[in-house]
């Protein structure tokens, strides 16, 4: 048999007898080389209460080249792109071994959960939302484990539950009064959302962005 | 009463000695951490075990089936380092495999 074959269906039948890791692999279809992966959001960060899927791919010189790896679940991390779900991690990359397995990776992107790499980011706005101002950050990534990967968000103050519709503001990390100010001059919400977004108009950044910048980028957005 | 033996089968096992000590703290015992075959099983592109496809030891003390470990460190990924510490691979002196298990 395939020695690749071999060692993922091996890794694959592991991971289900080990029920003590909470990680689950499972296959999408007939293939054994195409995954879901799945595990809980780490206790104590943002991510708590979440559920959160993997997309898996195990190359055709596995365990050679890594096993690429991206998620399924919308995350709002430094190191993960809020737009495709990609991951910037070292293992999945260059520092890749061929001891490494399924199990053991998907561990370690449990654990960049909890320890978010800003200078090193795979979203470039979430990493200067992260390193603005630490706490807003946190509270936008609890609000989307409330709304993308079903948790309770029970620490997410005055932002409405995720069962509503989503909250545009909440999700782009901003402040509602912020929105509501560019709003009042006539621009359409969306843009507004859009624009503070990309400037970082968080934290101690405001008082360093002043309106007319804004209302530049509004025009010309 | 006589009992007179008709015939006999010995039936006997062997093991590498790897130097390892008895089980991993995983639990994963004394598999190829490349291929996860047991060092006593052969690697992937080998059909007998054995001689025919030895173990190769590290200074570092990790040990591999030879085959799985010089695919690792032919590719450039590797960059010639132990796949377990990746400090640079070197191979020690093969042990004489001791009795005493
Ligand atoms: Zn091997
Ligand atoms: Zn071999
Ligand atoms: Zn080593």
């Amino acid at each position: 048999m395939d020695a690749r074959l071999r060692r993922v269906n091996k890794e694959i039948s592991d991971c289900k007898n080990d029920k003590s890791s909470n990680i689950s692999i499972d296959l999408v279809d007939n293939s054994p080389f195409h995954l879901i992966g799945e595990f809980d959001g780490p206790e104590g960060t943002p991510y708590e209460g979440g559920h959160f899927k993997v997309d898996i791919i195990i190359p055709e010189s596995y365990p050679f080249q890594p096993v690429k790896m991206k998620f399924i679940t919308k995350v709002y991390h430094p190191n993960v792109s809020s737009a495709s779900g990609a991951i910037c991690l070292d293992i999945l990359k260059d520092a890749w071994s061929p001891v490494l397995t399924l199990k053991s990776t998907l561990i370690s992107l449990q654990s960049l959960l909890c320890s978010p790499e800003p200078r090193d980011p795979q979203d470039a706005e979430v990493a200067k939302h992260y390193m603005t101002s630490k706490s807003s950050f946190e509270e936008t990534a609890r609000y989307w484990t409330q709304a993308y990967a079903g948790g309770s968000g029970k620490e997410v103050r005055g932002k409405g539950r995720a069962d509503g519709p989503r909250d545009e503001i909440a999700m782009a990390g901003l402040e509602r009064a912020h929105v509501e100010k560019f709003q009042a001059m006539g621009f359409d919400r969306t843009k507004v959302i859009d624009v503070l977004r990309r400037l970082n108009y968080r934290g101690a950044n405001v008082a360093q962005i002043n309106d007319d910048k804004v209302v530049d980028e509004l025009i010309k957005s | 009463m006589k009992v007179h033996v008709k015939n006999w089968h010995a039936i006997a096992q062997w093991r590498w000695d790897t130097g390892a000590s008895d089980a991993d703290d995983d639990g994963e015992g004394d598999v190829c951490g490349i291929c996860r075959v047991p060092y006593e099983g052969c690697c992937p592109s080998c059909k007998m075990p054995g001689d025919d496809c030895p173990l190769i030891w590290g200074e570092c003390s990790h040990v591999f089936h030879m085959h799985c470990l010089l695919q690792w460190i032919g590719t450039a990924a590797s960059k010639q380092q132990c796949p377990m510490d990746r400090r640079p691979w070197v191979t020690a002196e093969r042990k004489v495999a001791k009795q005493g298990r």
